[in-house]
């Protein structure tokens, strides 16, 4: 009979007559406690042997055991320093025993507790005494621990609880296989046996050939960790935003796409800012040099704009009170937030005319002078979109929010009125934090003012919100530093590590 | 933003709310859209508005809101004024600077904090409606200490707003001493500030009385005229660009003081003939409290707030908001003279959201159906990156901005030169820091900067990026071409071309496009081991071993391996 050879060394081990511990055999045969039990195992299936059970008490020192059994007991320190000092005739003060026994930390209180139960001498008022006839030799507990470290079995229970009470043991019940042959198991060795080959790697001949059903495939540690490997993924804000578009996409918003380096007509003048608007000077904005201007922009929206600065629109509108300068207008600029891309799209630019109703977004980049800090880049991803139908309320850009927002776990959203150039009613919209309930800023958003609609000829109502992309990550995730996350200072183990966000 | 400095007590008198708790009283403002920002060290309240509600920036603003709001008062309420005693004469003033106007306060009792608060008022007028008193600047003046001149007209007493030499000499605030405007903007601590608003003026902006000169726009007043708590009468004047604005910051000031108690009395604006400006030879009356109307459909109030009305509580909601309602056919609102917000009806609908309360309104999901997408070109971008993961490269994300020293320089190419990467750079105006001074022409330099500062991770580092770069396009209407650039690069102790030439070809593949790789030279690699990228027979990139100058210059001990083209070849 062939068998694989593990099975071999056990059948060949035991005794018809006797049980054998596993833990013998594996000494016996040179392997693994645990290969030996599988083995038998698969012995006792075969019907070649019987397995027995039993379960016998366990000691093992514990780390502190274990030091103590090395180095000493720190009481019997403690008292040969002491009697060296001469405590025997006269006491001792406590603090200088303590670095002569050179002990410290849990150690002084241990070996002082320890000192007095075992009656090897008194403390009084920090002052120490020994007894000098104290015998130090025949102390049960450093023999017990002594025993222990040797592998030897300790039979006084009574020492073992106070091993046990000063946490120098771990005491345990185990449980030990025996084996022991069957009359099967004697035919099969008067009639033979003989080991059948091990293997280390499944190939494919041995697949092929049929060999695979006797072999024995030796044993890996399974537990080990194996070699890092890095796969390539993608950048941790672009999963963020193509979470966010996924959403969006879902709720019925079309994406939109445009030019980041634009003029500030479509960036600023298309949008009811006056000219000498604080966010339009040098500091806040990154404006171009070379190329200096933007060739065209259509006379006809340009007439309309100026006309919206400088007398308002509709009846009782009114302007602003700031000079207007089509030539300041043609200035190009990196876009300072990607409410350009939804003046281009309503006056016709990017698609041609739109026809209510529309839903349309973007998650591009916008680039803004901030001060830099744990939450402010010069370059950003703002979220921004739009709907467009003949009537729209309030009550729907809360309504369109709350859906949005609930889809990253924040809710009960507030709705502070504030104040945009180019919309009107406006709104800071403020959520609850998914994990800390704080009450946070997550958004700005408003309708549309007449002002920026007419002048591109957009007759119907249109409502709008911005977001920074890193802001929710940051509320998504528990991020609380973005700075080195977007840019060439990045850490590739952050970029090969950060959990994935879906 | 605005932020406004408020003593709670204060404000609870002077909103007749003395039981109201500190947490209502916030709760109220909230719901306006006056944030409670923390506490001063005096335990005032910072409180943080946006700047539009600009005659919010005093206490007493503030004040007036909330009495509007509790009820506490209605409708618009214009403070009574005087007959004008005193003129401004307008006469051969900067072009710069041709517009004034004032008013003068009497019997006003500035103790207890009140002089501070006007102060607190001005300063941030100046900082906001005043573009940093560019635009606008006040001047607030003790009229026990001002002469005034006959006026040309019969007046009894006038001041002059005109222009002086450089030469001439005054007392400045804060000073011991008489100064020239030169050595004021020269060397006095408060008026060096302002020197800018007054560069390349001949003759600066002066105002004089029968005494001499007391005032010097937009830079510091004369200590002549300084006000202090034991100022009773004052003359307000401001000057600037702009009438309109001039006149509607001396409109809010005049409301705070008079909510102080100060009488008004107005002041005539006598413009010469000769006198820039377009108000040459007219004469205004100031301050000009009167209101303006604005007409709003029943309709479109429901349609903005999305809810029915009846027209009681639009009244009363208006009223709240200290507006005045006439209701005819439609609704005329009435706007005081302090609202410099209110451009247009859909301003009113705003005012009306904020006292019913925009929370209360609660959120409906929009009756619209709409197909949404995504944009073909981001579909693109997105499928060669999934693509390029799939291949093992970490995904980049680099910043658009960089520098000539690493966008050229560093990777020896020459701006304006013929290979990739070497477009006539996007520049930017003055630019904040010198990390970013122009708009990168192509990816890979921001690539091998992340590969210099990742030395100390463990390699293969195989990296990939797809972004923005740019050049000057003189063929474009904004006259910058942008594209989509996808670079790659492998730092890897055992790569070489055939690597990063395999991943080409495994990427163009997926995208059916054909990939050939003429062999070409590029300052960024090495010659003879490098290649023009050509996609579908349109050379759109560059491919090859990088330089040992360059990957040494980055501090970097591999060999690095790279790529870079077009994104829209792949289309």
């Amino acid at each position: 009979m062939q068998l694989p050879e593990t099975q071999v060394a056990v059948l060949r081990a035991a005794d018809a007559q006797s049980q054998r511990d596993v833990t013998d055999i594996a000494s016996e045969v040179g392997e693994q406690p645990q290969a030996v039990a599988r083995a038998a195992f698969e012995l006792e299936e075969r019907g070649l042997v019987d397995l027995g059970e039993r379960t016998e008490a366990e000691v093992t020192l514990t780390g502190e055991g274990e030091d103590y059994a090395a180095d000493g007991l720190p009481e019997l320190a403690l008292y040969e320093a002491a009697l060296a000092a001469g405590a025997a005739e006269e006491p001792v003060s406590l603090g200088r025993l303590i670095g002569e026994a050179g002990l410290d930390g849990d150690a002084v209180d241990i070996a002082l507790a320890n000192f007095a139960r075992k009656g090897y001498g008194t403390v009084d008022s920090g002052d120490v005494t020994v007894d000098a006839d104290a015998d130090l030799e025949s102390d049960a507990e450093l023999q017990a621990l002594e025993t222990l470290a040797a592998g030897d079995a300790v039979d006084d229970e009574a020492v073992l609880d106070q091993l046990d009470r000063r946490g120098l043991i771990d005491r345990d019940e185990r449980t030990v296989r025996s084996v022991t042959l069957t009359g099967d198991g004697v035919t099969a060795l008067m009639e033979g046996v003989e080991a059948a080959e091990t293997v280390d790697r499944l190939t494919p001949e041995l697949l092929t050939s049929g060999e695979w059903e006797t072999v024995e495939f030796t044993d890996y540690n399974v537990e080990a960790d194996a070699d890092d490997i890095e796969p390539g993924r993608k950048h941790a804000l672009r999963e963020m935003a193509d979470r966010v578009k996924d959403v969006l996409v879902g709720m019925g918003f079309q994406e939109m796409q445009g030019p980041t380096v634009d003029a500030d007509f479509w960036i600023h003048d298309c949008l009811f800012m006056p000219q000498d608007h604080p966010a339009r000077t040098h500091w806040d904005r990154f404006a171009i040099e070379n190329p200096g201007k933007i060739d065209d922009v259509p006379d006809d929206i340009v007439d309309r704009v100026k006309t919206a600065h400088s007398d308002g629109v509709g009846e009782d509108g009114e302007g602003y009170h700031s000079p207007w300068d089509e030539d300041f207008a043609r200035q190009l600029a990196l876009r300072g937030h990607t409410t350009s891309l939804t003046a281009r799209h309503l006056a016709g630019e990017a698609l041609g005319d739109l026809e209510p109703p529309q839903r349309f977004f973007s998650v591009e980049k916008a680039y803004r002078n901030d001060e830099l800090d744990a939450t402010h880049l010069l370059e950003f991803f703002q979220i921004e979109g739009w709907v467009m139908a003949e009537e729209l309320s309030v009550r729907d850009l809360m309504g369109t929010f709350t859906e949005f927002y609930e889809q990253f776990g924040i809710t009960d959203l507030e709705f502070k009125p504030t104040y945009n150039p180019y919309t009107e009613p406006s709104f800071e919209l403020f959520g609850r934090h998914p994990e800390t309930g704080e009450l946070i800023e997550i958004g700005n958003s408003g309708i549309f003012r007449p002002e920026m609609l007419e002048p591109l000829e957009v007759d119907c109502d249109v409502m709008a919100w911005g977001l920074a992309l890193e802001r929710l990550m940051m509320l998504a995730t528990g991020a609380e530093d973005i700075r080195d996350v977007h840019g060439t200072l990045v850490d590739l183990e952050y970029l090969r590590t950060e959990e994935v966000i879906y | 933003m605005p932020v406004v400095n408020v003593d709670p007590d204060e404000l609870r008198e002077l909103t007749d709310q003395r039981d109201k708790s500190e947490d209502d009283l916030l709760d109220d403002m909230f719901g306006l859209g006056l944030e409670f920002e923390g506490e001063t060290e005096d335990g005032d309240l910072k409180v943080e508005f946006e700047p539009d509600r600009l005659d919010w920036l005093s206490i007493e603003g503030i004040a007036r809101a909330l009495r509007y709001y509790y009820g506490e008062d209605r409708g618009v309420a214009i403070p009574s004024t005087n007959d004008p005693e005193w003129t401004i004469e307008v006469e051969e003033t900067p072009e710069q600077r041709p517009y004034v106007t004032g008013a003068v306060v009497r019997d006003v009792d500035l103790s207890d904090g009140v002089l501070e608060s006007i102060l607190q008022l001005q300063e941030k007028l100046h900082a906001t409606m005043g573009r940093g008193r560019a635009k606008g600047a006040i001047g607030i003046h003790d009229m026990t200490m001002l002469k005034g001149a006959p006026a040309k007209d019969g007046a009894e007493k006038s001041i002059r707003y005109t222009s002086m030499s450089p030469d001439e000499r005054f007392v400045p605030l804060e000073s011991d001493e008489e100064m020239t405007p030169a050595e004021v903007l020269d060397a006095h601590h408060m008026g060096s500030d302002y020197a800018d608003l007054v560069a390349g003026m001949d003759r600066y902006p002066a105002i004089y009385d029968d005494i001499g000169l007391f005032s010097f726009p937009p830079v510091i007043n004369g200590r002549r005229t300084e006000v202090t708590e034991d100022s009773r009468d004052l003359l307000i004047e401001m000057t600037g660009t702009d009438q309109w604005t001039v006149d509607h910051m001396l409109n809010i000031v005049c409301y705070a003081l008079s909510a102080r108690g100060g009488r008004l009395e107005r002041v005539e604006i006598s413009y010469d003939e000769d006198a820039p400006g377009e108000y040459a030879g007219h004469t205004l009356d100031r301050p000009d409290l009167a209101t303006k109307t604005k007409t709003v459909t029943h309709d479109r109030i429901e349609t903005v707030l999305g809810v029915g009305f009846d027209e009681e509580t639009i009244v009363d909601c208006a009223e709240r908001s200290g507006l005045d309602v006439r209701v005819e056919e439609n609704y005329e609102f009435e706007i005081p003279p302090y609202r410099v917000d209110v451009l247009h009806p859909v301003d009113v609908i705003d005012d009306i959201g904020r006292v019913y309360g925009f929370n209360e309104l609660g959120p409906r999901y929009p009756d619209v159906a709409t197909v949404g997408t995504r944009h073909e070109r981001s579909r693109l971008e997105d499928a060669v990156r999934e693509t390029l993961v799939g291949l093992g490269f970490e995904d980049l994300l680099n910043f658009y901005m960089t520098n000539e020293r690493e966008n050229f320089e560093r990777l020896g190419v020459e701006p304006g030169t013929d290979v990739v990467g070497g477009g006539e750079p996007v520049t930017i105006i003055e630019p904040y820091s010198e990390a970013y001074t122009m708009l990168r022409t192509w990816a890979l330099p921001s690539v091998m900067q992340v590969l210099e500062n990742n030395t100390h991770r463990s390699y293969p580092q195989h990296l990939a990026e797809i972004g923005l770069a740019a050049c000057v396009d003189e063929s474009e209407n904004t006259n910058v071409a942008e594209h989509r650039t996808v670079s790659l690069a492998m730092a890897d102790p055992e790569a070489s071309y055939e690597d990063v030439r395999a991943r080409l070809q495994a990427l163009t593949g997926r995208f059916d496009a054909e990939l050939e790789t003429p062999a070409t030279e590029h300052p960024s690699f090495i010659p003879g081991r490098c290649a023009a990228v050509v996609i579908d027979g349109e050379s759109v990139g560059v491919v090859g071993e990088v330089h040992p100058e360059v990957i040494v210059g980055h501090d970097i001990e591999v060999p690095v391996v790279a790529a870079e083209f077009r994104l829209d070849a792949l289309q």
